[in-house]
């Protein structure tokens, strides 16, 4: 069993590099998701086919309208409940189906790592508090200025966010960049982004908080380092961020 | 043979007094049917909502009450006491007895049931119902967040459906213990009879964690405490409380339906279970382990990463069992003769449906993933998977029971016909929302690119409502022209319940069922029924099958929740809650007054709980689940005070020194209720008398000293509330539309009233049992059956034990 964890998570770094030694390249949370949850849908998705198809083989084999089987020892009413044999093959495929969730899990486990921690070799974190309400998102960024239901950060920038809630119970989350964390009164989640492209992306609210749930909703507008710059002098001057440019895509 | 008194089955007089377990499971099944109905046509008006992205036929408000509402009344209301309607008809059937061990507490607990729906039916009349999800995460579901009047009904509703499940908890325990008929070992029950077991060994500590949530929950929405709102932790408090009940709640809902499953892939497979000792085990050991990975709902809290590292290794080895049952079962096919009957198809199709489940609850074991599941519709569409799969298979259930129920057959035809539209339906519904998984979960906008999915489950939602009605349909035939069904319809059967006529007689058999030859056999009954040894001469006496207390208890109950919820709010309220709480004490004593012979076989195998009297067993597990009760008050003061910061902590009694006199008062008086023991046990008439009156004094002696502490303390803690002043001063005026009484000085103030006032309402009951027993004693009884005096015992010593984990808790540290 350790041998077959072992020769798989060899495949699993081999189809997704997830060593974070300081100065290696770093990946966003959004890469490190997709390939885990691809692995996850394909080996799922297999396993689901392989036993379910087997349910059903074994359904039409057996059906008493073939009237193919005839049973040696039939059960009869009455008798003390006993078991039928047949331990060895139910062990077998326990262990085999056991291997295969332990390892996707411990595999996926340096990703979580990855995830908790953040890529090491960025000093120059940007640090934004976000305070959910019901029912919006302040941002409150280094230079004590908060902007509400905007998000703006330059790509490419490591951005750790602290997640806490000034009523009930949020959930903060963009489901493009892949970034979520509880937001609880009284509590402070921390998570991290990386931003690799420009655009405007949508944070949600994950967690039912009144009747405006729907609707708490927020932008989050990643662009250039430059560009960045600029907005957050205006930002630190005027207390509100100026409008991004127009070339924005929306994601 | 006669009814004993039992009005006949077409008297409605019959079903408001039956104790009888097939009567109650028959009343069980057909309402949680009607809350099928209910919770389903919520479902379907949250599709409607969901066809387009913009807004169309409920508001945001109405929606969040919707979503809740289904939740809870398909979990609390339908899924669990449809599966208890079987367990109740079925159980002592398999297990050879006449009955449950305590019939009125059957009937106590169906009505306590239904009036708890009843309850939750209303809050959507008092100006809304809660809107807080099914989790209802704090501070959410609390006045200050959701002022719906409704929501704070709920909270009563909640409670009644707990005290409902303990009670039933209780009997289920005893029953399947003591009453198994001779040479029916523990590890020789039927499948279905073992499943409901663990269900309820589960439910029993579960759902004491969830009324001591529900209780702290109740007394910020009435006594205006401040548990929930406490920031330094209050919202983890509720998450925490909530999910050690609500993760065992997923395999106390789906125990039940595994249950049917072992048992129908058995007789239609005419193939005995593939590794079935292996099974037990696995079923044994998820049993406890349920109670170990609760944190894995809350993964994207503020929880250190040792313990979700350890919460997911946990929720990783709770999934290798089940892993290991459905292969037990698929195994079960092989070289079997399969017929694939309405039942049949119901749970095969719940296994695929299962598979599917489980292996989606896989990606939300990787913490990883759930890091962006979370608040998604795959989650949606994985507890669907699995807790609807539960369904699948009890329904396949109902439809092999039906015969044994009814005594008439359905119709297959239409019951395939039922399978596939339903089966068509469920994959459209729930497929759809794995595939639109990017959706937060309880929205009811959503932006366009979804609408596609939306419309698919839509569609399949109402393939799958419109289903049922081929089900009612089929049943409605079967019941007025269908064939009759024999005492066994299934081929390859093998479980009791089959070996008796359809529907069985009232008590079941011609004579008594009996394993000692390694198969079933019907010994002759012995002349007269014996009564299990218990000292009491019953030899010539039938037992009782009617009773009206189990339902006047239930009523004044509901009349007195109805009103303490909403204390103050209205005058009609408060006087509700003191007609109701007054009626229920009359009831409770008239319950206790009654002669109700319920007979125990004196034959029963009981490894471990042989030699037990029923009601000291059923006084054991009660307190089991209280000690429960108190852990999680304990606790819930815990985790707020660490989180404050230990040291920081004010406590509230400025001297230990009450307190420490306080608890020199109950031990004595535990001392003095073993007195009272020694003396029934000699019959002597006057001792009895004595110790129980110093018992009850001593009880009076500390509920006096508690509350000059406590009016001591109050000035800090603002005032009395000002309708309790009224009521005791008798000035009815202010009574009408007064705010909520005003507990809300503190935290530490609120820790220090609840918990401590938990153990004085404690002490008030048992102070009531006591005056009872002591005015019977005086009247001659107890002399030659020492029971009740000594049940009484162990709940006050409880009682006292719970106050020394208090007393340095709340006066010293």
């Amino acid at each position: 069993m350790r041998w077959a964890s072992d020769r798989l998570a060899q495949v699993g770094e081999f189809v997704v590099p997830l060593s974070h030694a300081p100065g290696d390249e770093w990946r966003t949370q959004a890469s490190v998701f997709e390939e885990i949850y691809f692995i996850f849908l394909a080996l799922g998705t297999a396993v689901g086919i392989v036993v379910i198809g087997y349910m059903l083989y074994n359904g039409w084999k057996y059906s008493a309208s073939k009237g193919t089987t005839e049973l040696d020892d039939p059960p009869v009413l009455g008798e003390l409940p006993r078991g039928e044999g047949g331990g060895k093959k139910l062990f077998l495929s326990f262990g085999i189906s056991a291997v295969i969730v332990i390892t996707l899990i411990v595999w996926s486990y340096s990703a979580l790592i990855y995830a908790e921690q953040g890529p090491e070799e960025f000093e120059d974190n940007m640090v934004v508090e976000v305070e959910g309400y019901t029912f919006g998102w302040d941002f409150i960024y280094e230079n004590g200025e908060t902007s509400t239901n905007t998000l703006v950060v330059p790509e490419d920038h490591v951005v750790t966010l602290e997640v806490t809630s000034r009523d009930v119970w949020h959930t903060f989350g963009v489901t493009e960049l892949r970034i979520k964390a509880d937001s609880i009164p009284g509590q402070t989640a921390t998570t991290w982004f990386i931003a690799d492209e420009q655009g405007i992306y949508l944070a949600e609210c994950f967690e039912l908080c009144g009747a405006g749930h729907s609707f708490m909703e927020a932008d989050v507008i990643v662009v250039s380092e430059e560009t960045f710059e600029e907005m957050y002098d205006e930002f630190t001057e005027t207390g509100s961020f100026p409008d991004p440019p127009d070339d924005l895509e929306e994601r | 043979m006669s009814e004993h008194g039992l009005p006949p089955k077409s008297s409605i007089k019959r079903w408001l007094v039956t104790t009888n377990h097939k009567d109650i499971g028959i009343l069980y099944i057909l309402t949680s049917l009607f809350f099928l109905i209910f919770g389903g046509t919520l479902a379907l008006l949250i599709r409607l909502q969901l066809w387009t992205s913009g807004e169309f036929i409920l508001s945001g408000s109405a929606f969040g009450q919707a979503v809740t509402a289904h939740g809870l009344v398909m979990v609390f209301f339908f899924l669990s006491p449809f599966a208890f309607g079987f367990a109740n008809y079925i159980v002592p059937l398999q297990i050879g007895a006449d009955d449950l061990a305590f019939p009125r507490l059957n009937a106590l607990s169906y009505w306590l049931y239904l009036f708890a729906g009843l309850l939750f039916l209303i809050s959507f009349f008092q100006g809304g119902s809660l809107e807080a999800g099914w989790t209802m995460y704090a501070p959410l579901n609390l006045p200050t967040y959701m002022p719906n009047p409704g929501a704070s009904t709920v909270v009563g509703a909640l409670l009644m459906f707990v005290a409902s499940v303990t009670v039933s908890t209780i009997n289920f325990v005893v029953t399947i213990h003591q009453m198994k008929a001779d040479g029916l070992s523990l590890w020789n029950l039927p499948m279905f009879t073992w499943s409901i077991l663990l269900t309820v060994w589960m439910m029993l500590i579960a759902f004491a964690a969830l009324g001591a949530a529900l209780l702290i929950l109740g007394a910020d929405h009435v006594l205006d405490t401040v548990y929930f709102t406490e920031v330094e932790g209050g919202s983890l408090l509720w998450a925490h409380l909530f999910w050690f009940f609500g993760h065992p709640e997923v395999y106390i809902v789906f125990f039940p339906a595994l249950g049917v499953m072992l048992e129908t892939f058995q007789t239609f497979t005419g193939r005995r279970l593939i590794g079935r000792k292996w099974v037990i085990l696995a079923m044994i050991l998820v049993t406890l382990q349920s109670f170990l990975v609760w944190m894995h709902h809350m993964f994207l809290t503020t929880i250190n990463l040792e313990i979700k590292t350890l919460m997911m290794a946990m929720t990783i080895g709770i999934s290798l069992p089940f892993d290991l049952i459905v292969f037990a079962m698929i195994y079960t096919l092989i070289k079997g003769r399969i017929r694939w009957t309405t039942p049949f198809l119901f749970n095969f199709g719940a296994l695929v449906l299962f598979i599917i489940g489980g292996i989606t609850g896989v990606f939300l074991g990787a913490i990883v993933l759930d890091y962006e599941f979370r608040g998604t519709y795959w989650v949606v569409a994985h507890f669907h998977y699995v807790m609807v799969a539960g369904g699948t298979a009890l329904f396949g259930g109902l439809y092999y029971w039906w015969p044994k129920i009814t005594g008439k057959m359905y119709d297959e035809y239409l019951g395939k016909m039922h399978f596939g539209a339903y089966f068509v339906g469920f994959n459209l519904l729930y497929f759809a929302m794995f595939m639109s998984w990017e959706m937060p979960r309880r929205v009811f906008t959503y932006h366009t690119g979804f609408e596609a999915y939306n419309q698919m489950a839509t569609i399949g939602g109402f393939i799958l409502g419109a289903s049922f009605l081929i089900m009612f349909y089929n049943f409605y035939q079967s019941w007025y022209r269908g064939p009759v069904a024999d005492g066994n319809p299934w081929e390859y059967s093998r479980t009791a319940e089959w070996a008796t006529d359809s529907p069985p007689p009232l008590e079941n058999w011609e004579g008594i069922p009996n394993y000692e030859k390694g198969f079933l056999e019907f010994v002759d009954r012995p002349e007269g029924l014996t009564d299990g040894g218990h000292g009491e001469d019953h030899h010539d006496r039938h037992p009782d099958h009617a009773s009206i207390w189990p339902l006047t208890i239930s009523l004044t109950t509901f009349i007195g929740l109805a009103g303490l919820m909403l204390w103050g709010e209205h005058i009609v309220y408060n006087t509700l809650f003191i007609v109701g709480l007054f009626a229920t004490l009359v009831a409770a004593v008239g319950f206790a007054r009654e002669d109700f012979y319920a007979p125990m076989p004196d034959w029963g195998a009981r490894w471990p709980f042989e030699g037990i009297h029923k009601n000291k067993f059923g006084m054991w597990i009660f307190l089991a689940s209280d000690i429960v009760i108190f852990g999680a008050f304990i606790g819930a003061y815990i985790f707020i005070r660490w989180g404050y910061g230990w040291e920081a902590w004010q406590t509230i009694p400025p001297e230990a020194l009450p307190g420490l006199v306080n608890t020199f008062v109950l031990l004595t008086s535990s001392f003095t209720v073993i007195l009272a023991l020694v003396y029934a046990q000699r019959g002597n008439q006057k001792g009895l008398v004595a110790s129980l009156i110093a018992t009850f004094g001593l009880a009076t002696l500390f509920l006096v000293i508690k509350s000059w502490e406590w009016n001591y303390l109050l000035p800090e803690a603002e005032t009395l509330p000002e309708a309790t002043i009224a009521l005791f001063t008798f000035d009815w005026d202010p009574l009408i539309g007064t705010e909520g009484p005003a507990l809300d000085a503190s935290i530490q103030h609120s820790t220090y009233y609840v918990t401590t006032g938990l153990h004085a309402i404690h002490i008030l009951i048992g102070m009531i049992a006591l005056g009872y027993l002591a005015i019977r004693a005086y009247h001659g009884a107890y002399l030659d059956d020492e029971q009740p005096v000594e049940n009484v015992g162990l709940y006050w010593h409880f009682v006292d034990i719970a106050w020394v984990f208090l007393f340095p808790l709340f006066y010293i540290l």
